[in-house]
């Protein structure tokens, strides 16, 4: 009897594996692959020149991304800090004042606003870039530059230099970001219950009080997954920086970059297979401890 | 008293117009190539410039489906996502629902380890994939980018799935065991159904992601007959038609239409079917 049940429980699983092959074998050619061979790649010379009669060199291109300080790495690293943390305030600050404003009792047309404040999300993402690209900030025809002439000022080349690249590319990220993060603070405040609020008014507290010490407290832990998962989707974000400024043969001249258009360009335009595979698993790796960091405790006991 | 409720109508209507502003704003570049491509006269140069055209024409839009291969590359695109999201759906919905229901030794494993690699820019694969495909025959060869794509969204797919799964009650099952229906009877007749909003979002996400990918669809497919819209859009940009910004215009403005369709139509689902699954783990 007990040898049966083992004998069953040990079908078992097999019986589960065999279903799940299929999407772990894809995952594992399009996920897993890549990254081992990616590791294996950072350790040897391979380039344009040494395509085929590439050798192991050790831990060289690691040390060049990280200590060798005109390699660009660290620049790029820094860029991207700063890119995600303006990123960050800026989208929570706009988010948080137009859903609070959005949940003021009297507003009837609520619907129709954040209709029309979705569009920016259902776009589709490359399409809304180039738009921005070609009808805003086009030195020509660009809509900015239209208003700048009317205003009686000179044409503006936005994307050429890295201070006025870094600003328009965040421009563009809050704009493709936002209706996801108003989305999530908005249905955040719908679930507080009113009945704070009034006892609260009741008791003289002010907007800003209220604010504190209500919607606050009340909504991080239901926006806190989706807040982290935007800071990943920021790091990594690549779209907009490359499409902006960077696209072959398009280059506006400015030299931002970010951790993730640094890796892409030294494989694929200066062809540094090596080196650009060390960069993208310093990436992975700092990735990796930042979600250890701030894996939810729930997902512990899945 | 009636002061009061005319300072509250000032204040409500201050806000109405300040959100009128904001979504104006917010929609200028969309309404900007909407206008530009409906304008008949392009002098796009001339100061008085405004945003409903003096007159109308499709022309541009015309010369958007005669002109290029657009048709084609429409037709890669839905077959391509349409054949995408059957793969991710067919081959997610066993795996998600072994890892939701059954217990075996690495379980919990894999489902830690998947979210973990997943992080991995898929952008910074491309390299990798391109040395295991090729030997394949696979590039240039749409099984190719079926394979990348279902691969590239297979971890999603199982996580957001399986976590819907498990919001659904075992009872339900166990009961319709003891009536006779066999596993796979359990799955299709019952599991399914319920689990409708998230293979829902599942299959909108899969789709909204292969319409919308340029780089892979680029990098490993040549000849122009063989692109999606994404790349073909892409494409156009990058070479011919940055002189024709009217055409472009157009064209970008038709490819975003069926996006925007299946997003609003959809948008009931969004919330259910990612926050029950993906958030919560």
């Amino acid at each position: 009897m007990k040898e049966n049940v083992k004998k069953k429980k040990g079908r078992d699983w097999l019986f589960s594996y065999l279903w799940s092959a299929p999407s772990l074998l894809l995952i594992g050619l399009i996920v897993v692959f890549p990254i081992l061979y990616t590791a294996y790649i950072s350790l040897t010379n391979m380039s344009v020149y040494h395509w085929f009669d590439y050798s192991i060199i050790g831990l060289s291109n690691y040390a060049r991304a990280l200590f060798v300080f005109d390699s660009g790495f660290l620049g790029a690293l820094l860029a991207t800090i700063l890119w995600t943390a303006v990123n960050m305030v800026i989208q929570l600050v706009l988010a948080f004042v137009l859903a609070s404003l959005l949940n003021i009792q009297k507003l009837r047309l609520r619907k129709l606003y954040k209709t029309l404040l979705m569009f920016p999300w259902a776009m589709p993402g490359y399409v809304s870039i180039l738009l921005w690209k070609t009808g805003m900030f086009n030195t020509q025809f660009g809509l900015l530059n239209q208003w700048m002439e009317k205003l009686g000022h000179q044409a503006v080349r936005w994307l050429s230099s890295d201070v006025s690249a870094f600003i328009c590319c965040t421009v563009v990220n809050i704009w493709l970001a936002l209706p996801f993060m108003l989305m999530i603070m908005d249905g955040a405040m719908q679930s507080i219950d009113k009945s704070y609020y009034e006892s609260a008014t009741l008791d003289g507290a002010t907007w800003l009080e209220r604010t504190r010490y209500i919607t606050v407290p009340s909504i991080r832990p239901i926006i806190a997954p989706a807040v982290i998962i935007t800071v990943f989707t920021t790091f990594k974000q690549f779209d907009v920086i490359y499409l902006l400024t960077q696209q072959m043969g398009a280059k506006t001249g400015s030299g931002l970059h970010t951790i993730l258009t640094y890796a892409y360009e030294n494989a694929f335009i200066t062809n540094n297979y090596g080196y650009s595979s060390a960069i993208s698993i310093i990436i992975f790796v700092l990735l990796i401890l930042f979600s250890i960091r701030y894996q939810s405790p729930e997902e512990g006991s899945a | 008293m009636s002061r009061k409720k005319l300072r509250e109508g000032l204040g409500l209507t201050a806000l109405n117009l300040l959100f009128i502003l904001i979504c104006f704003v917010t929609l200028i570049p969309i309404l900007y190539a909407l206008s530009v491509s409906l304008n008949a006269s392009n002098r796009l140069l001339s100061s008085d410039f405004s945003f409903i055209p003096k007159s109308f024409t499709l022309d541009n839009y015309l010369a958007v489906f005669t002109g290029e291969d657009i048709l084609t590359w429409l037709k890669n695109s839905i077959f391509l996502a349409g054949a995408t999201v059957a793969l991710s759906l067919l081959v997610a919905i066993p795996a998600a629902y072994c890892f939701s229901r059954r217990r075996f030794p690495g379980r919990r494993l894999i489902l830690r380890w998947l979210v973990l690699l997943n992080s991995f820019p898929a952008i910074l694969s491309m390299f990798a994939v391109y040395r295991l495909l090729r030997p394949l025959g696979l590039i240039n060869h749409r099984l190719g980018l079926l394979i990348i794509y279902t691969g590239t969204m297979a971890v999603f797919s199982l996580w957001n799935m399986k976590g819907y799964f498990d919001t659904i009650p075992v009872d339900i099952e166990e009961a319709a065991q003891i009536d006779g229906a066999g596993p796979v009877q359990v799955v299709t007749k019952i599991v399914l159904p319920l689990a409708r909003p998230s293979i829902i979002v599942t299959a909108l996400m899969v789709l909204i992601y292969v319409w919308n990918e340029y780089i892979y669809a680029t990098t490993f497919m040549t000849g122009e007959e063989n692109y999606t819209l994404a790349a073909g859009l892409y494409a156009l940009q990058a070479t011919e038609m940055s002189g024709s910004w009217p055409v472009f215009a157009a064209a970008a403005i038709t490819v975003s239409v069926p996006v925007l369709i299946i997003f609003f139509l959809c948008q009931k689902y969004m919330t259910s079917g990612l926050t029950a699954g993906g958030v919560k783990g």
